[in-house]
């Protein structure tokens, strides 16, 4: 494992890779907890949290896991370390388990987590692994950080909860980027700010074909070949 | 087939070794969580008293408590929380009421209502200090009468309960079923199910009269004092209650009077001057007449009866009026309206209408329900109109 491997690994999260604005995954958490930094703050973390340790153990056992039942063995795993990171939350943070709401429970299901899981952790080191988890869940966290800074700020005149008065008092809130459609818009906004940043070259034409599925290998583009077929 | 085992195999390890860590998570957490369960209940409770300390749930099934208790907390200052359901403008308002020691109010709030106004959560501080003989002359929250209402009568149940869980003894029954175990007393032949009458001759000292649904007699309500008397009547006018002599004679001659009354109606087509609002008239042998006049309140959209139009789908208030031939009112009641419920449909409530019982033309405009102008001035159109029939019909108009 060389060291430009590893930061390499590390950094793709940030924005090459970027969950949230280039691979658009786990778009209803990041709509649903962005309306406030402290919601935000508090689903990047929990979801980074399982996506280490959901890494780590799937690279773990990625050799006594057989091809065949991997995605129920996974699913458990994630869906076991999305209970245990439910419980300490509700144990140690009750006031965040009450901000996050359904949505903590959720991230069994948010596809970064999963994906991350097939394309990476199953065919990777432990080690590589952490450091996907690693910088995919900052990736997300700051991704959802943006996300809610602008919402927040703009949308309700506040920052984590504390009112910044100038922009109440001379009427400088936009109340609909707090809304879902406004989540939505931000969401569109910040994608198309990434793509002028990197001039759109982050996402390669392949990255769409079956080559950048995490189910081709199961799939052996049959869906592919379905779609050509017009089914 | 060494393929499925294998499967079979390494889901179940998995699963047995995540279900052991959620267990070990849950060992650590389960009591953790808990005991913030409990602090933030505590915490609600604390709204209300805070100076409760610590709270200890009440076995509900030890005590009979008013049915609005939902639960109930002893505090270790000696007083006590109690939730309560009511039903205010909208049904489902969730009360929390503490009362301390001495059986004072120490604060009420509204936990959830589908209430309109929004502001229903701190009535609650207009009740504060309140005790079970003060709570009734706390001053209503101006346009909110149905949410004060409510607040008041879960407070009263609050504070009722509190005597309870003392060791006290209250009469937590409502006011139906006082009124329904007082007419079941004083005539037990009557089943227990009785109907209110309209009252349209002159009875002395005689509040309401209730006629038994299966025909065995009449329960009179009479004052005794302060207190209301019950006093049950035969189908053959004989008192069956026990009573002073002086309430038996005069609940006897009222009787009599009730059971020889009988009403005529009266053609009224032939009155030129005769108002639109008045529907109906009846005239009892002894001379007095029963009005039924419509009149526009809120529910008609408007305040002046001459728009009165029959074909709209608003409703008017129609208004039932007993009066002397001499023009005083014996009895009145709102027979159906469709004022805006919990403001202007206080005039169908007895507390309402029973308050022209002996009024006549100079003080009927005395009486207004607060913050329903438009029924108040439709109600009294309505009365007033009554005054004009009977002046008309006995030729004094």
């Amino acid at each position: 494992m060389s060291k430009q491997n590893n930061m390499s690994i590390l950094l793709k999260g940030l924005l090459r890779e970027n969950p949230v604005f280039v691979l658009i995954l786990g778009t209803c958490p990041t709509l649903a907890t962005t309306s406030t930094v402290d919601g935000a703050l508090g689903m990047g973390l929990a979801t980074m949290a399982v996506l280490i340790c959901s890494n780590i153990v799937i690279s773990l056992l990625r050799k006594f896991i057989p091809d065949t039942v991997r995605i129920p063995c996974y699913i458990v795993v994630i869906a076991g370390f999305v209970t245990i990171v439910q419980m300490l939350i509700q144990a140690f943070i009750p006031d965040l388990y009450k901000t996050l709401g359904v949505y903590l429970a959720l991230i069994t299901v948010n596809c970064i987590i999963l994906g991350r899981a097939e394309m990476f952790a199953g065919k990777n080191s432990v080690g590589k692994s952490a450091l996907d988890g690693i910088g995919m869940g900052i990736g997300f966290t700051i991704a959802l950080l943006s996300m809610s800074i602008i919402r927040e700020v703009i949308g309700t005149g506040s920052f984590a909860g504390n009112e910044i008065s100038f922009l109440v008092e001379n009427g400088l809130t936009i109340g609909f980027l707090a809304k879902a459609p406004g989540g939505l818009l931000v969401y569109g906004l910040l994608i198309a700010v990434v793509n002028k940043i990197t001039k759109g070259k982050l996402i390669k034409k392949k990255e769409f074909s079956c080559a950048g599925c995490p189910s081709a290998e199961a799939c052996n583009g049959s869906c592919a070949e379905a779609v050509k077929e017009g089914e | 087939m060494k393929n499925y085992i294998k499967s079979i195999i390494s889901l179940t390890v998995i699963i047995a070794l995540v279900t052991v860590a959620l267990a070990a998570t849950n060992y650590v957490t389960a009591p953790i969580i808990e005991k913030n369960a409990g602090a933030a209940a505590n915490e609600a409770l604390l709204v209300v008293m805070p100076d409760g300390g610590d709270f200890t749930p009440v076995d509900m099934t030890q005590y009979t408590l008013p049915e609005s208790v939902l639960e109930a907390y002893t505090a270790s200052n000696g007083g006590c929380v109690v939730k309560l359901s009511a039903t205010g403008y909208g049904p489902d308002m969730i009360i929390m009421c503490g009362v301390d020691a001495d059986g004072n109010v120490t604060g009420a709030v509204c936990l959830s209502s589908n209430e309109t106004l929004g502001a229903e959560k701190t009535y609650g501080d207009t009740l504060k200090g309140a005790k079970i003989d003060t709570v009734e002359d706390i001053a209503t929250v101006s346009g909110a009468t149905m949410t004060t209402g409510a607040y008041k009568g879960a407070v009263k149940d609050a504070l009722n309960t509190a005597i309870i869980l003392g060791g006290g003894s209250v009469d937590i029954r409502t006011p139906e079923q006082i009124l329904a175990d007082n007419l079941a007393v004083a005539l037990p032949a009557g089943d227990g199910k009785f109907t209110s009458m309209f009252i349209c001759e002159v009875l002395e000292n005689v509040s309401a009269v209730y006629s038994a649904d299966n025909e065995k007699g009449l329960v009179f309500v009479t004052k005794s004092g302060e207190e209301d008397l019950f006093v049950g009547v035969d189908e053959n006018g004989a008192v069956v209650s026990n009573v002073p002599d002086d309430v038996k004679t005069n609940i006897e001659n009222a009787a009599k009077i009730m059971m020889a009354s009988k009403l005529t109606e009266v053609d009224i087509s032939g009155y030129d001057n005769m108002p639109a609002n008045v529907d109906k008239v009846s005239k009892t042998e002894s001379g007095n007449y029963v009005i039924e006049v419509h009149a526009s309140g809120w529910g008609m959209g408007i305040g002046d009866e001459a728009q009165y139009d029959p074909n709209l789908s608003n409703e008017p208030i129609y208004i039932k009026v007993a009066m002397t031939k001499d023009g005083k009112i014996i009895s009145c009641i709102t027979v159906k309206q469709a004022e805006t419920e919990g403001l202007g449909s206080v005039c169908a409530n007895p507390d309402f209408y029973t308050q022209y019982n002996g009024k006549d033309e100079t003080n009927y405009k005395d009486i207004a329900i607060s913050g329903a102008t438009f029924t108040t001035k439709g109600y009294r159109t309505g009365v007033g109109k009554a005054f004009e029939a009977v002046k008309i019909l006995e030729g004094v108009a």
